[in-house]
């Protein structure tokens, strides 16, 4: 081994590393002692001049909007279950959601989606990249653009996150040309959050410091000689796992009041929707929720009885709990899904993929709150005004929190569109 | 030799649809008058469709806001009971040139699933959603118990035959004997092995009916098992058999020759002994203690529900196509 300038102990950066290290973890922890639900909202100005933050809370396989966001009551089409009354005049929405239509105030829905594509895969690059694309890989996802577009140098957290219900490790593949820095990091919402995080038994956190300052040697002098993204990748990974480590507390949602917990409940869902909100404190630009499993091609009223009961009363609670706290106004909220499902009930009692007229639901940062933009046909089966499609909402996601979305990323001096630049943002749909 | 209780022979294998009668929309459930005059089946349309047997002429029995689930009716034929899902349980004169609710209850909150009368017509017995097996007073409409315990959706209701005793299966597996004053359970009898959980959010199958056979001595749930994708409706059809003195659980019936994805929404025992399930769009028939399916008849559509006519050889099935048919299964 060249010794070069390599110093283990004593080093001025190793000396700065730790004094970081010891900062973050006392601040983690205060802001984490800070915590209670529905606590008193920290000062306006305080909450305009922070970071702002987007949640998707993506309810995987397409959930129905006949039984959620579009209902048609008394149709062939409609299905057993009546619509009722928000807290929006005229605004009505499926039965099976009474605490999110008591933030409907908060919310906005768009019920004229046309998105033309039934594949479960295909569909979710669409939906998340806002482009037709056959490739998973070929556009960044919406969570890598926006911790792009809200990166700030001093944060200490990934920018994009993925929740999962149990402990997690690992990132997505879903930054394409922007680089593994914007890619998803997966962690948990049980067993304290973040997976492997502790260092083994006789390891001390001398010694672990140690063998980063080596690796970071080493790292330097191979980077001196070889100019490589692959390397800034893994240097960037390595860096970003330590810092996880050192703020693993902000990942433990049973550091909340025991209240709190109740409040949102012991479901997978819940305890991802009180993390989310930890993140969201801590203004991680993009966090986003799994909720699992909508595919219903049989039985779908019995599921959706029960699925949709699961989502309604965390996330109206999430809804309410971050408008309290003031962060509503600097958080986009974003209810996901790959498609709809089709107007005809089948013969299994479910239905099927359809992508030609279909709802999600948004609120927060930059929305127009109690705003419908579009509708279907009377039996659901075509949008008769304001067809939009994947490609209007991501624009409209970006500019909903500050990004400007007819620009480009410059990506080793090639430009790159941060949208699809054929088609623009909603516009009655911002705030 | 014919057993006691029939009046007919069977003839299986040349068993096929005699009659087809359309509605435009899905069939949920039928039963057949016990006078044998009138077919009536609840549809998804909110209504309750009549049919006189003898000409096919078709009532619409308008009265329900919601899909209706369950229909009984009285011994003597006189008075239909129906519950649908807008958790309501109306009376009618079965016969009414133009008939009108002359009933309205209340009963359940949330969906009605559930409904049955018993064998001397005196009570109706309902369950729905909102765990609750309730027993009204078939004269005048009273509430005469509430029966709680299902940790889940309950299903289905069945009086114990001769008596006002209750069974009632739940979404979860559960079936719950109730003592006739309903002070407490009797009984309670776990069928997991025809329940489903995905995840923690939602069951899927459960006892989906219940059935005594004409003895008495056999109770039997309906349903599904075997499931390998709960979305996607991959599932088989199953019935268990349990013996009502012991509550022990015999084999099950199944359709082990022919992979159906189908869920058995009704097994009833025909009085000269088979039973009898609609899966699919088939109709299986099993020998007593014969665990595969002996025969089976093929429907043009999936089947809902099914009912036997007093004269024990016409089935009648409630189908998703909207269409009422009935099958002729043996000679008097």
């Amino acid at each position: 081994m060249d010794g070069g300038n390599y110093r283990p102990c004593g080093d001025i950066e190793h000396l700065l590393g730790r004094r970081q290290f010891m900062g973050d973890l006392l601040a983690g922890t205060g802001v984490v002692a800070g915590s209670s639900l529905l606590a008193s909202a920290a000062g306006a100005g305080e909450i305009a001049g922070r970071g702002k933050s987007v949640v998707v809370v993506y309810l995987n396989g397409g959930i129905s909007q006949f039984e959620s966001w579009d209902p048609k009551p008394h149709l062939e089409t409609g299905g057993p279950f009546k619509a009722i009354q928000t807290t929006v005049p005229g605004i009505h929405i499926s039965e099976l959601l009474p605490h999110t239509a008591k933030q409907m105030h908060r919310m906005a829905l768009v019920r004229s989606l046309n998105t033309k594509q039934d594949d479960h895969g295909l569909a979710n690059n669409l939906v998340r990249s806002g482009r037709m694309t056959q490739s998973a890989t070929e556009y960044p996802e919406l969570g890598a653009v926006v911790a792009k577009g809200l990166e700030r140098a001093d944060f200490p957290l990934p920018g994009h996150i993925a929740t999962m219900p149990a402990g997690a490790g690992g990132r997505g593949n879903n930054a394409a040309y922007l680089g593994p820095r914007y890619g998803s990091v997966n962690v948990g919402a049980e067993k304290g959050g973040v997976v492997n995080a502790r260092l083994p038994d006789g390891l001390t956190v001398t010694a672990d410091q140690r063998r980063h300052d080596w690796r970071r040697f080493a790292d330097r002098r191979f980077r001196g000689r070889v100019d490589s993204a692959e390397i800034d990748a893994y240097t960037q990974t390595y860096e970003q796992a330590l810092r996880l480590m050192e703020r693993q507390e902000l990942f433990d949602i049973t550091r909340e009041p025991s209240r709190v917990q109740e409040a949102y409940g012991r479901s997978e869902f819940g305890k991802q929707l009180l993390l989310a909100r930890r993140l969201v404190e801590q203004e991680v630009p993009f966090v986003e929720i799994q909720h699992g499993g909508w595919d219903f091609h049989h039985n779908n009223f019995e599921f959706h009885l029960h699925y949709v009961a699961d989502f309604d009363r965390p996330f109206a609670l999430f809804v309410e709990d971050l408008a309290q706290r003031g962060h509503l106004e600097r958080t986009l909220l974003i209810v996901m899904t790959e498609f709809g499902r089709t107007p005809r009930i089948n013969t299994g009692y479910g239905r099927d993929h359809y992508s030609r007229a279909w709802s999600i639901a948004l609120g927060g940062c930059g929305i127009q709150h109690g705003a419908v933009i579009g509708k279907t046909d009377a039996k659901g089966v075509e949008v008769t005004d304001r067809q939009v499609d994947h490609r209007h909402l991501f624009h409209t996601y970006l500019q909903a929190v500050g990004i400007d979305s007819a620009g480009d990323f410059d990506i080793a001096g090639r430009k790159f569109p941060v949208a699809d630049p054929a088609v623009g943002p909603i516009q009655e749909l911002l705030a | 030799m014919k057993p006691p209780n029939a009046k007919v022979t069977l003839d299986l294998v040349a068993s096929k649809v005699m009659t087809d009668w359309a509605h435009p929309s899905n069939l949920l459930c039928c039963r057949v008058d016990p006078t044998g005059k009138y077919v009536v089946a609840g549809a998804i349309d909110h209504t309750i469709q009549r049919w006189e047997i003898a000409n096919g002429k078709k009532t619409t029995m308008a009265g329900h806001q919601n899909w209706v689930r369950a229909l009984g009716f009285s011994p003597d034929g006189k008075t239909l009971y129906s519950g649908a899902y807008d958790g309501r349980l109306l009376f009618w004169e079965t016969g009414a040139e133009n008939p009108k609710p002359v009933r309205e209850i209340p009963a359940h909150r949330g969906w009605l699933r559930g409904l049955a009368v018993s064998g001397d017509g005196q009570l109706v017995a309902t369950c729905g959603n909102d765990r609750l097996v309730r027993v009204w007073s078939a004269r005048d409409g009273r509430l005469l118990r509430e029966l709680q315990g299902h940790p889940d959706i309950a299903y289905c209701v069945h009086f114990v035959p001769g008596s006002h005793e209750l069974v009632s299966g739940d979404i979860v597996g559960n079936i719950h004997h109730w003592k006739a004053d309903g002070t407490e359970r009797a009984r309670v009898f776990e069928i997991k092995e025809i329940f489903f959980h995905i995840g923690d959010l939602a069951p899927f199958g459960g006892i989906i009916n219940l059935g005594f056979s004409q003895d008495g001595r056999t109770l039997v749930a309906s349903g599904l098992h075997k499931v390998s994708n709960a979305p996607g409706g991959n599932r088989r059809p199953v019935a268990v058999p349990i013996d009502w003195s012991t509550g022990e659980k015999r084999p099950k019936y199944e359709s082990l020759k022919k992979d159906l994805d189908a869920t058995m929404w009704r097994a009833l025992h025909h009085p000269a002994g088979p039973l009898i399930g609609v899966m699919g769009k088939e109709v299986g028939f099993w020998n007593p203690g014969t665990p595969d399916v002996t025969h089976m008849t093929p429907t043009p559509s999936e089947i809902f529900d099914c009912d036997l006519h007093p004269n024990q050889i016409d089935l009648f099935t409630a189908h998703h196509d909207g269409h009422l048919r009935s099958i002729r299964i043996g000679r008097a």
